[in-house]
């Protein structure tokens, strides 16, 4: 999860006029790649997890195929 | 947000308004350190759900170590919570984060789009019995399994057994857990992954134990991805390791040593029993739990299996606008998928919301650059344990303390995970409390977490090239998990090198380029076409570039798919739009003769019927699709009776009578690839086998058909497909490769002439004689035809099966390497439409993140000429792969100059230059020389 | 190796038969790997399959005779290929071809007892009712509660005739009205349907259905649970709808409505085996057991291969009828299992499954160590 700090930075919390462009629900990569490209093209984006943490279940896996690289 | 939900969404496109709970944490987000003395305090031991309950974890707890964000919670096991005693916890916390009266927070938010990456959910064995998971104490699912493989799982990497915490020898996987079943409990459909990721598994458990018996039981075996077929080779090929072509019954449980009875069925040895030592179900995935429930929140409708319904040819639609789907909740897939659809639903909510860009973001803010340069260097060295990864292996306080024994090094600790964010938090705060102004984190590869730990000391106020990392991960702990003092030694070395090398780093400059805001798409197929229009209507030009005299590509000769999309009318609906959009500038039998430039700045030439153009662009994405092969196999162009599957499509399509009035018609699959000189899969060919299949069933029903195949590859929701064609009566023949089917011209027992076809049965034991009157091959796709002379042209790479080459596989499925290049549909592997569009949709999204941005930073890490050494022998120029150096005339010399834009700091030209004239910023000789003095030290 | 071609009139054959399903098969060999042929000898569910996919079918073999119907594969066939059709579309084809292998002919035996007697003994008609002489047991009358359906092996197996009497006194203890059609009942039908003899199922079931009718038969309680099974799942075909319940589920009910009383103790350790058709078939597995479990000093304990996963007695699809050689029985298997977990005794509730195990009693010498029990038999001894 290499992108997960420039990530942080938007996150605009929900004080802020509670208005954004586009709510992402569900924080796995297919999540997170939508609210970092979302980001980066310049939409206030929200994402939203259910879980105490994002990451989804691709956090839960060793390392993933087919290049077998670490998945976090 | 996290650990909150979504109760309702009203309104529309545009304008939702959507109502939140924010769930108690009963911790204050803001206070909390992650610090987890909580965790240590608590009282309460329950199984933690994150290690699929194999070990046991606290009511205060943080959900895993390198959580975003790492702030812990307590959960409803709480002694508090549930009996109002204990607040063990409140008096621990130094932070005082703790606030068990915290409640349910109802939060409104207005977005004008929402995008679901709802995922999946693993299938659970506990619905069927027969697995016997939870009562077998070593039948795990492979979920189960990662977190038993994982560093931060419940054994810290070891792979222990349930019953009695010993290594598993002998292992068995049991594939399509929940899958390709129409039982009840069961999913009719293939989950597309667990064939590539059980490989994963085998291979990773060689890894731990290079001794281990491993079994994979399967029916097919699905490796249907760009490089799983090499993979599976690969796995295939490992000692001790065992694929059988059964589905099994888990019989019995030892009731002395636990081991677990399998049993299968082979045609040659009837029915076997073997025991092993631990059985891995490879679990299926199941729509999202609750998916009715979500459906309704969302105002969505869902397919027949309880995944997002979703429009063919716009794979991130619902059935509500303004409401996209992303990833697994698509329908089953991998990473790369999701990651590109991702992609894609973020192209189409710019494409939604395009008006409004930027109105509410704000630009990040670094703290100033404190000059460091004239200070001595003083190091801060970071020592990772990767959870288990490293620490398991190699002696981590040692390797600190002997970090802080070397030069210059002022500061040294270590860490459990460097990349959790409040590891790098603490990076960040050590420097300026240290007031360091070198960073060492000795680590894993470069490769990944690089740009993160740049952005830690920036963070810091530190310029971000005085930073670097030692590698004692893959280059270490990996390879010498075996030799544990050696590997301590051996990071020793690395950190010393590391350090040695920080100290004569030196601050560099990142380079802000403006970028044209127009793209350049490269093939006019539906990939090419799909992907200009969404850049279109996000407000920037394209130049559309095919090289045919009309636009449509392969998909001119497709008319339906498996899932009844009607492609012509598909592709009408694109060309009419790519024309009528004022934005999009398409360039028939088009030829490009050179592109030069770089990110934000590219200049192509193109011969056109319109003439030579010279375009402008900022961003390119390669769209040329893909080639069939023309078989020499099976008599093909010989006999006119044999025709490859697109021919065939054409034929049903005409209702050509010598093909519909077919008494008998066998289709071959894999004919060209899945072999020694293409070693991979084409992905759609089964598909495309059935669909045809079908198709002849609906127009002939009398019609004898067989199909030949390896493996029928149907993954995902086409088994459905599979199975409705073997209930048409469509008979389904498996052969080996070194056993092909033979076909030679011959006559029927009426006398008519037909061609026979003939295959072993291994199930019969027999050899089986077909009377064929037309034999339709699967053939091939192959590269397209321009592929190497485009990759020239783009500077762009090709895998080992000469597909393009993307950045990441998972990361980066739809870019180069090189920065501004894009790539999307067959260019990059065999897909489907719905795949293609969704790719094409993806690298719109991604060129998006580029075009939407006025500037673009480039790397300081570049070389550099120095003039006076230059005697412009131009070994230099052809060295370069990125064509970033060009001679310019200096007084009468000619000196090389380099492109700090284009270059992409590998070195080659450097060790060209006879002269020394050309350095490389960030890794200058000097730097170089002083680790490998280091190293001999 | 030998090359054949698919034959085409055979597979239309089979078709016609009712055996089409084979379409489905994917060859995943799952059905083989469940199949308690294997545990005896080979034998390939799949093959038969994939045989009859390309009409290649040995159709005087012994192989398409194996099939016990006991239902296992059908459960676990991930393509939902009933197995069980398919094996009894081949056993149509080959009794119109009148071929068959020499362990199969004391099957037809029991066909021409069935169309001369109605039942597949050997038994006269007219004895149907022997097995209740001097007890209080009535010709069924309209109007009765319950018609209690003996069945052919109650009515004339020496051993299965104690479990006949042992219901009739339940019943009578409990107060039942109920009446049974003495040479009127006809054999079900249910196993001569299962070996290919499909004309004559057709004729039984109209007969009994016919018997049924004219006599005001409402709701019927069966012993067998091929009588059962087919009584609820096949009648239907022909457009009718009686009530049938098994002596399990009727005597799990008197007892929790207290119609029936259990006033002694039964101090033994019993285990109990399920029957295919009444398990698997009818997914009725708690009943027994709940009986089982309502006497005082009973201990009940599972077999491995219990309840879904059940091992077949071996009697099921005609086998019962037919030649299987001692090593190849699976009763033995079920009683070593039986005596694994300690049992005393083996309660089951299945004429097919009793014969069975009582002739594996003999050949495992177990006379000394396990009895074999219908479940009325031991509440007989507890009223
Ligand atoms: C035999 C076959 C059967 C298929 N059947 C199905 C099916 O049933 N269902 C399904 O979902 N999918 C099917 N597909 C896949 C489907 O065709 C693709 O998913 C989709 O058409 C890919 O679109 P594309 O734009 O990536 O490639 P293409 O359609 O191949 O388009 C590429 C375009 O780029 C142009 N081009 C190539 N080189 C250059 C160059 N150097 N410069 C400029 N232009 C260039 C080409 O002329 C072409 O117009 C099938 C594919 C094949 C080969
Ligand atoms: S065939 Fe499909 S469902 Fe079965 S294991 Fe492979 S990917 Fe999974
Ligand atoms: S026919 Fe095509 S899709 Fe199927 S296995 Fe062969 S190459 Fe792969
Ligand atoms: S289990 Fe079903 S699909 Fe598998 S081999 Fe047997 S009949 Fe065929
Ligand atoms: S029904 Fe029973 S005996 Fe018959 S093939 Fe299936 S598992 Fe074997």
């Amino acid at each position: 999860m290499e992108n997960e700090r420039v990530e942080g930075s938007f996150f605009n919390s929900p004080a802020d006029r509670n208005f954004g462009d586009v709510m992402v629900v569900g924080g796995g990569v297919s999540g997170i790649q939508a609210s970092l490209d979302l980001a980066t093209a310049g939409f206030k984006v929200y994402l939203v997890e259910k879980a105490p943490s994002i990451g989804g279940h691709m956090a839960q896996l060793d390392k993933t195929f087919p290049t077998n690289d670490c998945s976090m | 947000m996290t650990y909150t939900e979504v109760d309702s969404v009203e309104g529309e496109a545009g304008d939702f308004k959507v109502t939140l709970t924010k769930k108690p944490r009963y911790i204050i987000e803001e206070k909390c350190t992650g610090c987890t003395t909580c965790v240590e305090y608590c009282p309460v031991q329950y199984p933690d759900q994150f290690n699929q309950d194999i070990s046991q974890n606290k009511a205060v707890h943080i959900y895993f170590a390198q959580a975003i964000p790492l702030v812990a919670y307590i959960d409803e096991s709480c002694l508090y919570l549930k009996e109002k005693k204990c607040l063990i916890c409140e008096s621990v916390c130094q932070a005082d984060a703790i606030d068990l009266n915290q409640t349910a927070e109802k939060v409104e938010i207005n977005v004008g789009a929402v995008i679901l990456s709802l995922g999946i959910e693993p299938f659970d064995p506990r619905v069927r019995e027969e697995y016997r998971y939870g009562e077998f104490e070593n039948v795990v699912t492979s979920m189960d399994y990662e977190r038993l493989l994982c560093a931060t799982g419940p054994y810290e990497g070891e792979i222990l057994r349930a019953s009695d915490k010993k290594h598993p020898h002998k292992i068995a996987w049991i594939q399509c857990v929940g899958s390709r079943q129409v039982i009840p409990g069961g999913n009719s459909y293939c989950s597309a992954v667990c064939c590539t990721y059980a490989q994963k598994q085998v291979i990773l458990t060689k890894d731990h134990d290079a001794d281990a018996e491993c079994t994979i039981f399967h029916n097919d075996i699905r490796s249907y991805g760009k490089d799983f077929e090499r993979y599976f080779q690969r796995t295939e090929e490992l000692p001790g390791m065992r694929f059988i072509r059964s589905y099994t019954s888990i019989a019995r449980e030892n009731p002395e040593t636990k081991n677990v009875a399998v049993r299968y069925s082979t045609p040659d040895d009837g029915v076997k029993e073997e025991e092993f030592d631990m059985v891995v179900l490879s679990v299926g995935l199941n729509p999202p739990a609750d998916y009715e429930k979500l459906a309704e929140i969302f105002g969505i409708e869902l397919e027949s299996h309880g995944f997002c319904k979703i429009n063919s040819s716009n794979p991130m639609e619902t059935t509500r606008p303004g409401i996209f789907v992303s990833g697994t909740f698509q329908g089953p897939t991998d990473i790369p998928e999701s990651v590109f659809t991702a992609s894609a639903a973020g192209a189409q909510c710019g494409e939604l919301l395009d008006y409004r860009r930027g109105n509410l973001t704000k630009e990040r803010i670094y703290p100033p650059e404190r000059d460091v340069s004239q200070e001595e260097p003083r190091i801060g060295v970071f020592v990772c344990h990767c959870g288990a990864n490293i620490g398991r292996i190699v002696d981590v306080p040692s390797a600190v303390e002997y970090a802080l024994t070397l030069p210059n090094v002022v500061y040294a600790q270590e860490q459990l995970f460097s990349c959790a964010t409040n590891s790098a938090q603490e990076i960040t705060d050590m420097t300026k409390e240290k007031g360091l102004n070198r960073v060492v984190v000795a680590a894993c590869s470069p490769r990944t977490l690089e740009p993160l730990f740049r952005d830690t000391v920036r963070e810091a106020g530190i310029n971000q090239y005085y930073y670097d990392m030692a590698n004692i991960r893959e280059h270490n702990s990996w390879v010498h998990s075996k030799e544990k003092e050696d590997a301590t030694q051996k990071a020793k070395d690395i950190i010393r090198m590391s350090v040695a090398r920080a100290s004569l780093l030196e601050p560099l400059q990142e380079y802000d380029l403006p970028v044209n805001k127009a793209a350049l798409v490269v093939g006019g197929g539906i990939a090419g076409m799909t992907c200009a229009l969404s850049i279109v209507s996000q407000g920037h030009e394209v130049y559309l570039v095919e090289k045919d005299a009309d636009l449509g590509g392969t998909a001119r000769r497709i008319h339906y798919t498996l899932d009844g999309m009607d492609v012509q009318a598909h592709l009408h609906d694109l060309i009419e739009k790519v024309y009528q959009h004022p934005l999009v500038h398409v360039y028939t039998d088009a030829k490009i003769t050179d592109a030069a430039g770089y990110v934000g700045n590219f200049v192509t030439k193109v011969e056109s019927e319109r003439g030579i153009t010279e375009i402008e662009h900022g961003a390119a994405v390669i769209a040329i699709g893909a080639d069939v092969y023309e078989p020499t196999e099976y008599l093909y162009g010989e006999d006119d009776r044999v025709l490859t599957h697109l021919e065939l499509e054409d034929h049903i399509v005409r209702e050509e009578e010598k093909v519909v009035k077919a008494e008998s018609l066998v289709m071959i699959q894999c004919v060209g690839c899945r072999n020694e000189e293409r070693n991979y899969c084409s992905r759609i060919c089964c598909g495309v086998s059935i669909k045809n299949a079908l198709k002849l069933k609906e127009i002939n029903p009398d019609m004898d058909i067989y199909i030949l195949f390896r493996d029928m590859r149907t993954y995902g929701f086409s088994e459905d497909y599979y199975r409705e064609a073997a209930d048409k009566g469509v008979r389904f023949i498996r052969y080996e490769p070194e056993d092909e089917p033979q076909v030679e011209p011959g006559e029927s027992e009426e006398g008519r002439p037909v061609l026979k076809v003939t295959a072993t049965d291994y199930i019969l034991g027999q050899k089986l004689e077909i009377d064929a009157d037309i034999i339709a091959l699967a053939a091939a796709v192959i590269p397209s035809a321009g592929t190497k002379e485009v990759a020239g042209l783009f500077k762009v790479t090709l895998s080992p099966d000469e597909f393009f080459k993307e950045a990441h596989a998972k990361l980066k499925p739809v870019e180069f390497a090189a920065d501004g290049v894009y790539l999307c549909g067959m260019a990059q592997y065999p897909k489907q439409i719905p795949e293609t569009i969704s790719q094409a949709y993806g690298a719109a999204g991604r060129v998006l993140t580029l075009l939407s941005h006025d500037t673009v930073v480039a790397s300081g890490s570049i070389c550099e000429v120095d003039e006076k050494k230059c005697m412009g022998c131009g070994a230099c120029l052809s060295a370069c792969t990125y064509g970033a150096i060009e001679f310019r005339e200096v007084k009468k010399d000619k000196k090389a100059v380099v492109n700090p834009v284009l270059c992409k700091g590998d070195g080659l030209c450097n060790v060209k230059c006879p002269t020394g004239a050309i350095s490389l910023k960030h890794f200058t000789d000097e730097e170089i020389l002083s680790q490998i003095d280091a190293a001999a030290a | 190796m030998e090359t054949v071609a698919p034959f085409k009139e055979v597979i239309d054959e089979i078709k016609a038969a009712g055996g089409e399903i084979f379409r489905l098969c994917y060859q995943c060999g799952k059905c083989d790997s469940v199949c308690p042929w294997n545990r005896v000898r080979t034998f390939s569910m799949r093959k038969i399959i994939r045989e009859a996919t390309f009409g290649l079918t040995e159709i005087d073999g012994e192989d398409i005779w194996r099939c016990t119907t006991c239902g296992n594969c059908v459960q676990h066939c991930p393509r939902g290929v009933n197995q069980i059709e398919i094996g009894v579309s081949l056993h149509r084809v080959a009794s119109e071809y009148e071929v068959f292998p020499a362990s199969v002919r004391s099957a037809r035996t029991a066909r021409a007892s069935i169309i001369s007697e109605g039942n597949p003994l050997q038994g006269e008609r007219k004895k149907r009712a022997e097995w209740a002489e001097g007890l209080p047991v009535k010709q069924f009358a309209e109007g009765m509660e319950i018609l209690y359906f003996v069945g052919c092996y109650f009515s004339y197996d020496p051993r299965m005739k104690k479990v006949a009497v042992a219901t009739a006194n339940i019943l009578n203890k409990a107060g039942i009205d109920f009446g049974i059609l003495g040479s009127l009942e006809n054999c079900c039908g249910e196993s001569i349907r299962k070996t290919g003899s499909e004309e004559l199922f057709k004729r039984l079931a109209r007969e009994n259905i016919k018997t049924f009718i004219e006599n005001g038969v409402k709701k019927i309680l069966v012993s067998s649970p091929h009588c059962y099974h087919t009584f609820k799942n096949e009648y239907p075909e022909f457009m009718v709808d009686f009530e049938v319940i098994h002596i399990t589920q009727y005597l799990s009910e008197l007892i929790n409505d207290g119609r029936l009383e259990i006033t002694k103790a039964y101090e033994k350790k019993v285990t109990y085996h399920d029957p295919c058709y009444l398990g698997r078939h009818n997914d009725i597995y708690e009943e027994p057991r709940n009986v089982l479990k309502k006497i005082p000093g009973l201990e009940l304990t599972e077999m491995a291969d219990s309840r879904r996963d059940a091992l077949c007695c071996g009697g099921g699809g005609g086998r019962i009828w037919m030649d299987t050689p001692m090593e190849e029985r699976f009763s033995d298997i079920r009683l070593v299992q039986a005596n694994e977990v300690g049992a005393q005794v083996l309660a089951t509730s299945c004429p097919y499954c009793i014969t069975n195990f009582e002739e594996s009693r003999l050949n495992l010498e177990y006379d000394e160590v396990l009895e074999i029990k219908d479940i009325t038999e031991i509440i007989q001894e507890v009223i």
